[in-house]
């Protein structure tokens, strides 16, 4: 029996190659994804450290309808604070990046650090009865810091970060340049006008077939080998390949490889999602991280920042900067068309049945354990962790 | 310097520049766009945010010729077929001009864009920020040597086929 307040009941069908398409758009579903995941015992990464490299840098993220605050203390420590103040849970900082030493709430002016101690307020002895400033710190979630990425976690019953990555550490590694020593370079902000999950099961890596200019430049790959494991996590890794820009491009350095410093942890292109909806991309000589988070059940907020590496020199940072904002993101070449094919399902699932994965399909009731480059198949483990975590019945096999 | 004290002639340049940018691209006439660039023009497209927090990477880095010809190309060619279309209406006002370099003059305009998707045949703000132009006037002609966009808003409602 369900012990969710889904009406009509969700019952999820008996083949692990469907989903039913409901689930993208129904309002009662989000609600208890909120309270499910966004929520409950997953990790979420709200930042790299590169973001917020100097002493009082900080940054705002929130994680589901949560707002979070993260920050640099003078001595180098990077701290996440949920951003409500210990008084009367004002949010106590609005802007979505800046330095400063103190973040003050103005509503009655308690002053917090960035390590979140209470260290000024008006409040006078004899004020308030037993008031002890260091009573009062802003709250903070639990938080993990894995290669410079930050994570946390909203829920006390959520493993180790650890146990959550399940092995994944050198992948982020990986997708990180190698060692996650970074240099923001800046970001691609936008709205999707899709549900959360459909984003998660179709952005970083799927079937070329979309993309014209894959086609156009005869660039097709093939040799590269996809993963996924059981906690809903999964990703790509391929040997670089890099096509004759010249029969496109007047520019052809927009999809040139050039050697940096770390050319041995550099090469290859590869893309991780861990769930429910991280995914970072190394493409060529772009590094993204893409921090993602549900507004609503039909709306979700895409920011993508982007990297160097820290031993770049100029001409490599400069590579960098003209690849990263032309090559990705929602005026990117090859990937503009992607939000337009995530609204596009998201509208789709409005209609009744499921949406269907084939190609790489051995048994359709059974979970896969082997993937090819274009398979669609590594899906169907996250989608199983989704209903586990859901709470979704599935049906019997007829 | 105010606009004042700039020739009338060369406001009109600048003005009627500005009027063939918008009607090329409110009409996706995407070769009509490019030839509104000097063979060394630049087009930047950036996030307001961006620019102040000193970020170096743009939402569009079309920064010599030949990417400003690829764009005509990642329209016309890579991605056609494949995005929900929809059409813009730029609205536009000059601001500031003043003298940079030789035949060269500094123009600031406000813009707003709005825009009408064929799916939804909804009608809203696709953006609305500050156009800084380096514009040349030679003879009876101006273009745009370098034009950069910034977008007020940090988030991009949509996703942005054509230059703004």
């Amino acid at each position: 029996m369900q012990d969710t307040p889904f009406w009509p009941p969700v019952v999820w069908p008996a083949k692990a190659t469907e989903v039913p398409k409901d689930i993208f758009v129904r309002e009662d579903v989000y609600r208890e994804e909120l309270r499910r995941i966004f929520r409950g015992p997953e990790w979420f990464p709200v930042a790299h450290v590169s973001e917020i490299p100097n002493v009082d840098d900080f940054k705002t993220a929130v994680v589901g309808d949560v707002p979070l605050l993260v920050t640099r203390d003078p001595a180098g420590q990077v701290h996440v604070l949920y951003n409500s103040c210990s008084h009367r849970g004002t949010q106590v900082e609005t802007r979505p990046y800046g330095n400063k030493r103190l973040f003050q709430c103005p509503y009655h002016r308690w002053s917090f650090s960035a390590k979140g101690d209470l260290v000024g307020c008006p409040l006078q002895p004899g004020d308030a009865v037993n008031f002890e400033r260091e009573k009062f710190p802003m709250r903070k979630p639990r938080t993990g810091i894995v290669h410079g990425l930050v994570f946390v976690t909203l829920s006390d019953e959520a493993p180790t970060l650890e146990v959550f990555l399940d092995g994944y550490e050198d992948k982020l590694a990986n997708v990180m340049g190698g060692d996650g020593r970074l240099k923001l370079l800046g970001y691609h902000k936008s709205l999707l006008n899709a549900n959360w999950k459909t984003y998660h099961d179709n952005d970083a890596w799927h079937a070329p077939l979309l993309h014209t200019a894959f086609r156009l430049l005869n660039w097709q790959g093939g040799k590269g080998r996809q993963f996924a494991n059981a906690r809903g996590h999964r990703g790509f890794e391929s040997p670089l390949t890099v096509p004759d820009g010249r029969t496109l491009l007047s520019d052809p350095s927009l999809i040139e490889y050039r050697e940096g410093a770390a050319k041995s942890l550099e090469a290859g292109s590869c893309s991780l999602h861990l769930f429910p909806l991280f995914a970072a991309v190394k493409h060529l000589n772009t590094i993204g991280l893409r921090f993602v988070n549900p507004r609503s059940v039909d709306e979700t907020e895409l920011i993508f920042a982007y990297f160097g590496r820290e031993d770049d020199d100029d001409a490599m940072t400069r590579h960098r900067i003209r690849q990263s904002s032309n090559l990705l993101g929602p005026c990117g070449m090859v990937s503009m068309e992607d939000a337009a094919m995530f609204q596009r399902l998201h509208i789709g699932s409005r209609t009744p049945g499921m949406q269907v994965f084939q190609k790489g399909v051995k048994d359709e009731y059974a979970m896969p354990v082997q993937f090819s480059q274009n398979d669609e198949s590594p899906n169907i483990l996250s989608w199983e962790y989704y209903r586990e975590v859901m709470g979704f019945e599935k049906a019997s096999r007829a | 310097m105010s606009a004042r004290s700039i020739n009338v002639d060369t406001l009109q340049l600048i003005d009627a520049l500005q009027v063939r940018y918008i009607d090329a691209l409110d009409g996706k006439k995407m070769p009509d766009w490019l030839a509104t660039f000097s063979p060394d023009g630049q087009y930047v497209c950036k996030t307001a945010e961006s620019e102040e927090a000193g970020w170096p990477m743009a939402l569009i880095m079309d920064d010599n010729h030949g990417r400003l010809v690829d764009r005509v190309k990642f329209v016309e060619k890579v991605w056609a077929g494949t995005f929900q279309d929809y059409q813009t209406r730029h609205f536009v006002q000059r601001i500031e001009v003043s003298p940079a370099d030789g035949e060269v003059y500094r123009v600031r305009s406000n813009f707003s864009i709005a825009f009408t998707r064929s799916d939804t045949g909804r009608t809203d703000v696709l953006a609305a920020g500050v156009y800084h132009d380096l514009v040349e006037v030679k003879g009876d002609q101006a273009l745009f040597r370098c034009k950069k966009v910034l977008i007020d808003a940090p988030l991009l409602p949509h996703y942005i086929v054509y230059p703004l």
